[in-house]
């Protein structure tokens, strides 16, 4: 009876050692969390409780204000429309990502690589490169348009930069395979055998695709999501170079009052706010996209 | 990408002169507006004086401000525009600066000095000068535009790019208006709004940072910019016409100044006699097509650079911004408003 | 119709035309499966060369062989995750042969059980009645029955994590059989079990099977699960079924050199055919080894022929027994198997032999290397695999 007490006992001392060594390992990463997250988010936070003088510099007294500004329906109103395009660009990239992940995750290994690569090969090229392709592919006398012009599907000349559709289409286009590198990953992890029993067992190919790929690849479903909507709430980029500045998103104002309206102690508190609504998200999503395994 | 690489730069240049320290080399550092100062002026400089200029650049006032006042590190010269410098003076974040130093300050134009943002002329020097007009592709908009009650006349909707840039545009209003174009007040703001609310919707792009690109595209016809921007569209193509408005436009004066406890004020003063030398300040024209202040430089330009009405316009009734301070709150309430509306 | 249990019927209905399905209670023996000339290549592989098989009604029939032999192949045909390159494949008399998994009447048990990991084991096991559009009360009851059945009763709402490897298997055979397929499929659902978990559920199935009177197809390498479990095996090698037959028969009466050497052990060794008097035969397995078989084991005019020789029967004393088929040996090698001692046995002329020998007292220790024995082999356990 002796003898396995103490081999307990040892595998517990055993286990007790990595944990202090993995809690060595993890000081790089902890530290720089510390550093540029926390601090930073906690700089943020006192900020966002102060107040701006003439010259813009932020000055420590306590108000409320900058949170009641946040109320005031304008900058509510950008919230909503944020929250509203950040949802179309995740359902959108949802709906292009998801048949491609799927398809990449389930070619062969020696495919798959590549496919991966074509992915991410516009990563190599930068944003701001990228974006102005998208403009001259896009402007009234650019490809696009001359082609649909040239195959008489269109009289006019293209009119879709500068508006919404075209920010949607920058937002996609950038977010896609942040949907799809997730959902890769799950889809790639998904045993084949599970799919051949959902036929097995009579499902057709559509409902062994809602009742059996769907719950499984949920947790690339929900993680796609969360790397795609966040940021796109955030993205002022893509508004102001495809979308001509015209429709603001949260992004946007909270650009501004970092620059041109130097007030900072308001885009700390709008900071905040947006991770406040981040966190909730993530943990809504979380809670409920949790694959109890 | 391109801030980031110049910061890289800035810390590359303190590390040498963290090195040369016993060389006791003498040098100004200049914090400017990128693509503002030509790379020669600085090399000529160095080469005639000895003193080493180490140029960092900012995009904005805005940006500008927070580093200088964030007192990380230690300009001699920075570039502000005249409401900026207004609110340093303001603050007494300013040296006065010794004209005795500078004898070429006699080069400025008249109609340069004694703004509302320096009015005694003790703070600042001119560096370059601008206006906000209008741009017009004349082969696509045949009837003449003479102010911006014609360009939101509603009939180029959607053909029309402006600066991106809350107080230029209820500036745009107000002076419609005929109201004063610094009296950012509530009262103000709510007489702009139904003009506003007319006008924003008509607008295709906001770009502050290269408006020409959709006008040479020909997405938009009409454009309310920069007179720097106008004047590379002149140059480009002669079919870009420069127009500013009938009811008056900004206009806008860079100056050098002197940040308070600047470690190099004479070397300072040095530099800024220099770029105020003719045969040097005409360098600046040649490389950026502003509007120069230094009368006698602009003599030395060609007639074709002097022809540029984007350049050089016709008179007009110009005015400068002056600080406004925590109206700016107002501003950008009303304008982020207006857009998201629409 | 009356039932036959009836042997001599079952050979019947194996060559007669598949017979149409009877109105009332499966009859055992009728045909349930057929396979005709399929084949199934992938690229330039022919993972299964021109199989023909009869598959019974209520028959526990498996599929052995070594991996690579294309027995797996051969049940994803059967299950429909394949469709056969030519040939075709018949569930009671109709091709199925293009008809997609999900419109058969098979059910499979997967190697990894596959168990939805999102779903509890209640949910699971329903899967099958869901898709088929099963009334929500039918399906509840079916679902504690087919629980009930593999002994599983009030763990329906367990999580798949929470279960044991066994359990897990459990829930895997209770999810295909509560769709009462017309044939279940298993492919190798032991092998994930530990040594003493499998044999018991070797039985369990094979009592499963006799109670449910389902047909089952059973794909293994393990060449005694097989044995225990199967009523007919079909040995499978190179996409072909080397020899079909039943458990004895098969082990008994190997048809090939491949068969003899992948079930049980076997001593193959190449002999001479030295003399046919048309009553016996007289084979040369090495110099020193003269044994006889019967006559009709050799094909007239043979000159070699390689026989199966099983290590269990050959029969080993001290003292020359008065036995046929007698020669002696030495003991080069004794391995201790605890019920049994393993002894490899030289023969004068060379040839080597492997005996297994009953483990007598340990006191004694009765078998010693350097020893020398007699080994007997009765004519009827050398078999003849194949000749020349």
């Amino acid at each position: 009876m002796s003898a396995p007490r103490a081999s307990t006992d040892n595998s517990a001392g055993a286990k007790r050692d990595p944990r202090g060594i993995g809690w060595l390992l993890l000081t790089p990463l902890l530290g720089w969390l510390g550093l540029f997250v926390v601090l930073p988010t906690a700089i943020l936070f006192v900020y966002s409780f102060c107040q701006r003088d003439e010259l813009g510099q932020v000055v420590f007294s306590f108000t409320w204000s900058n949170y009641a500004r946040i109320f005031d329906p304008v900058y509510l109103g950008i919230f909503g429309r944020s929250l509203w395009y950040a949802g179309l660009t995740t359902a959108l990239c949802l709906a292009i990502g998801y048949p491609v992940a799927y398809f990449i995750g389930r070619s062969p290994p020696s495919r798959r690589s590549t496919l991966l690569l074509l992915v991410m090969i516009p990563f190599w090229i930068s944003f701001l490169l990228r974006t102005y392709a998208w403009i001259s592919l896009l402007k009234g006398e650019g490809l696009i348009s001359s082609l649909l012009q040239g195959m008489r599907l269109l009289t006019g000349p293209l009119d879709i930069l500068y508006t919404p559709t075209a920010v949607i289409i920058g937002l996609v286009y950038t977010y896609l395979p942040f949907m799809i590198l997730p959902i890769f990953t799950s889809a790639e992890k998904l045993d084949n055998s599970m799919i051949e029993a959902a036929l097995d067992l009579g499902a057709t190919p559509v409902r062994a695709f809602t009742q059996v790929i769907l719950p499984l690849t949920k947790p690339g479903i929900f993680a796609g999501v969360l790397l795609v909507f966040v940021p796109s709430i955030g993205m002022f980029a893509v508004t102001d170079l495809m979308g001509g500045a015209r429709v603001p998103m949260i992004g946007n104002v909270i650009q501004n009052q970092f620059g041109q309206a130097r007030d900072w102690p308001f885009g700390a508190a709008l900071g905040i706010t947006f991770l406040a609504l981040f966190a909730i998200t993530f943990w809504f999503l979380h809670d409920r996209g949790e694959v109890r395994r | 990408m391109k801030k980031r690489l110049s910061s890289l730069f800035a810390i590359g240049l303190a590390l040498g002169a963290a090195l040369d320290l016993s060389a006791a080399k003498k040098e100004v550092n200049l914090f400017g507006w990128s693509e503002y100062v030509p790379q020669d002026v600085l090399d000529k400089f160095e080469e005639e004086t000895g003193i080493k200029v180490n140029y960092e650049t900012y995009a904005s006032n805005e940006e500008m401000l927070s580093k200088l006042l964030g007192g990380a590190a230690e300009f001699d010269l920075v570039q502000p525009s005249e409401y900026v410098v207004e609110a340093l003076v303001k603050a007494g974040k300013l040296e006065e600066i010794d004209f005795a130093n500078v004898p070429n300050m006699k080069n400025v134009g008249a109609e340069f000095l004694h703004q509302p943002h320096d009015p005694q002329q003790k703070y600042s020097v001119p560096y370059m000068a601008g206006t906000v007009g209008i741009v017009v592709n004349t082969e696509k908009v045949k009837e003449p535009i003479a102010g911006m009650a014609d360009v939101f006349s509603g009939k180029y909707a959607g053909r029309i790019v402006t600066l991106n840039d809350n107080r230029e545009i209820l500036t745009w209003a107000l002076r419609t208006l005929g109201r004063d174009i610094n009296d950012i007040s509530p009262a103000a703001a709510a007489a702009a709004r139904p003009v506003l609310t007319k006008w924003l919707p008509q607008i295709k792009v906001y770009d502050s940072d290269s408006p020409k690109t959709s006008l040479l595209n020909g997405d938009v016809d009409i454009g309310v910019v920069w007179s720097g921007e106008a004047a590379i569209l002149f140059n480009e193509d002669k079919k870009f016409a420069y127009v500013l408005p009938k009811e008056g436009a900004h206009l806008w004066i860079d100056s050098l100044v002197i940040p308070k406890g600047a470690p190099h004020k004479a070397d300072a003063e040095k530099f800024i006699n220099f770029i105020l030398r003719p045969d040097i300040s005409v360098l600046i024209s040649n490389a950026f097509p502003y509007t120069n202040p230094n009368l006698e430089a602009r003599k030395l330009l060609a007639p074709e650079q002097l022809a540029n009405p984007a350049s050089f316009p016709s008179p007009a009734k110009l005015e400068s911004f002056h600080d406004i301070g925590k109206s700016a709150a107002l501003v950008d309430k009303l304008i982020t408003d207006l857009k998201g509306g629409s | 119709m009356q039932t036959h249990p009836d042997t001599q019927l079952e050979w019947e209905f194996r060559h007669a035309p598949p017979p149409a399905p009877p109105a009332g209670a499966p009859v055992l023996g009728e045909t349930m499966v057929q396979l005709r000339g399929v084949t199934k290549r992938f690229g330039s592989v022919t993972a299964v060369d021109a199989v023909d098989l009869t598959i019974r009604k209520g028959e526990f029939l498996t599929l052995l062989g070594p991996s690579g032999c294309g027995k797996t192949t051969l049940l994803r045909l059967l299950a429909g995750f394949e469709t056969p390159t030519s040939g075709e494949i018949l569930i009671e008399g109709h091709d199925v042969s293009d008809i997609p998994p999900y419109r058969r009447d098979v059910n499979q048990v997967f190697q990894s059980y596959a168990i939805f990991p999102h779903l509890t084991v209640e949910e699971n096991i329903a899967f099958g009645l869901k898709m088929r559009h099963v009334p929500v009360a039918e399906r509840r009851e079916r679902v504690e029955e087919a629980l009930a059945l593999v002994s599983l009763a009030g763990l329906g709402l367990r999580r798949p994590h929470e279960l044991s490897g066994g359990q897990r298997q459990r829930v895997a055979l209770a999810r295909a059989l509560v769709c009462r397929p017309k044939v279940l499929l298993l492919d190798e659902p032991l092998s994930a079990l530990d040594a003493k978990l499998r044999h018991a559920m070797q039985l369990e199935l094979k009592h499963l099977q006799r109670q449910l009177g389902i047909t089952f197809v059973f794909v293994t390498h393990d060449q005694e699960e097989a044995l225990i479990m199967s009523d007919r095996i079909a040995v499978i090698h190179r996409g072909r079924i080397d020899q079909l037959g039943t458990a004895t028969e098969i082990y008994h009466a190997p048809a090939s050199a491949f068969t003899a050497d992948f079930i049980g052990e076997a001593n193959l060794l190449d002999a001479a055919v030295l003399a046919n008097n048309g009553v016996t035969a007289q084979l040369q397995l090495g110099e020193g080894a003269e044994v006889s078989v019967r006559s009709s084991a050799v094909r007239p005019g043979a000159t070699r022929a390689l026989v199966s020789v099983r290590p269990e029967k050959i029969y080993i004393t001290r003292t020359k027994p008065a036995k046929e088929n007698t020669f002696r040996g030495v003991i080069e090698e004794e391995i201790f198997r605890g019920a049994m001692d393993e002894l490899r046995i030289r023969v004068a002329g060379g040839l080597q032999l492997m005996a297994i020998a009953a483990n007598e007292s340990a006191h004694e220790h009765a078998w010693h290397k350097g020893d020398t024995v007699f080994c007997a082999i009765h004519t009827d356990d050398i078999v003849v695999v194949e000749q020349k």
